[in-house]
């Protein structure tokens, strides 16, 4: 074998390694979340519930992250949906920002500090519409969010405080947690009572998906 | 005698060129697609990562006001070409050689800089795209140990270990990958 295939295959080898050891080690932190504790990772109480339904027959629940451009892209059709059958089904908005981008944790943060002044689904809204502005950027966007508070007619100091205050990112973070413990893989991961709803997440797709529970 | 590296590089064009060739087409064809009918789900969209179409609808997929597939097509059927009048015995002046290499050396820039994108700014991968990054490397690479003619301890070496530096280059860029969508790959 030559210098080159012994130093190349010894390199691929090394980096194999440290991989399966850092994966291992990962794993071993979160695999005390047995498939069987899904259900209750899915809706808790806590949750924010956009639309509820009063005989809570169907419920949607939504893993989304703010920046993500195919969730942007989801929202009206979600929108048109609750408007259609926020009557009759219940609606839950979960965090689930993904690391690379550079705002969706901030992102998720604002919207739960503006409902802790009662405006979250404003705020929830306020940042799909203006999503193209301020997503994908390699920069903090706090005070644009700040800005959709004043916006908004909200206490800016509050709204900042609540920013600021761990406790805000901590609920950011719970959400994403039960997110990857019931199997969301990327976002927008949408759950039809229970079951991941596979395909793209337009807003016939949704409607059929919904239609057929409300049948049942 | 010519060093084996040098050598392969006919090789390397040709196959080289015909996969990128190949990738950028189906790009092309699925871009025309999805401009077609909005809602088109290319057949690259996998899944939330690993998904073209929503990388196809970003402004980094029209760098240069036109569909970036474009270039892949005009620049990779000039290396294939290249490839096969190499195999067929051709012998090219310096500065075709020359002109191979700026192209290529361009290439690996605008895809590193497309890969940067994708994995940071538009947070999605898209596997054609993938398959454009991985074939520039080595085509970059060849015709670079090929146009290295002046004798140096360096260059004996980059000839020597002329596979070792691809595979370093893969795994960083896999690394990346890697990094970039930790939650998703171990979630």
């Amino acid at each position: 074998m030559s210098a080159n295939s012994k130093v190349a295959l010894v390199v691929v080898a090394v980096v194999a390694v440290v991989i399966g050891v850092v994966v291992s080690v990962t794993r071993n932190g979160s695999e005390d979340n047995p498939a069987g504790a899904q259900p209750a990772a899915l809706v808790r109480e806590d949750s924010h519930r956009l639309s509820t339904a009063p005989d809570g027959k169907v419920t949607v629940v939504e893993f989304l992250d703010l920046e993500c451009g195919a969730c942007g892209a989801a929202f009206p059709g979600v929108e048109r949906l609750r408007a259609e059958y926020g009557d009759r089904v219940t609606f839950v908005l979960r965090y689930f920002p993904i690391p690379s981008h550079r705002n969706a944790e901030l992102a998720a943060a604002a919207v739960e500090a503006a409902g802790q002044q009662g405006k979250l689904e404003e705020m929830y809204r306020m940042m799909y519409e203006t999503q193209p502005s301020w997503a994908g950027q390699q920069v903090s966007h706090r005070d644009t969010f700040v800005g959709f508070a004043r916006e908004l007619g909200l206490d800016t100091a509050k709204f900042e405080a609540a920013l600021d205050d761990p406790a805000t990112m901590a609920r950011v973070h719970a959400d994403r947690d039960d997110g990857v413990t019931v199997g969301v893989q990327g976002t927008p991961t949408f759950f039809v009572n229970g079951t991941v709803f596979t395909g793209p997440p337009s807003y016939e797709g949704l409607k059929s998906a919904i239609d057929r529970e409300l049948a049942r | 005698m010519t060093p084996f590296p040098v050598r392969a590089v006919p090789w390397v064009l040709t196959v080289g060129g015909a996969i990128g060739l190949l990738a950028a087409f189906v790009l092309a064809v699925e871009k025309i697609a999805l401009l077609e009918d909005p809602d088109y789900v290319p057949s690259c969209s996998l899944n939330p990562v690993l998904s073209c179409g929503s990388i196809m609808r970003t402004p980094q997929a029209e760098v240069f006001g036109f569909p970036n597939p474009l270039l892949g097509i005009v620049g990779f059927a000039v290396v294939l070409t290249t490839g096969v009048a190499l195999l067929a015995g051709a012998r090219l002046p310096g500065w075709y050689w020359l002109g191979l290499h700026l192209g290529a050396g361009l290439g690996v820039l605008f895809t590193h800089w497309l890969a940067f994108e994708s994995l940071y700014v538009i947070g999605a991968l898209c596997p054609y795209c993938m398959v454009v990054w991985a074939v520039v490397i080595p085509v970059f690479w060849y015709t670079t140990l090929h146009n290295w003619q002046r004798d140096s301890r360096l260059r004996d070496l980059a000839v020597k270990y002329h596979g070792v530096v691809v595979i370093v280059w893969y795994l960083v860029l896999g690394g990346a990958v890697l990094q970039a969508f930790w939650t998703y790959w171990t979630g």
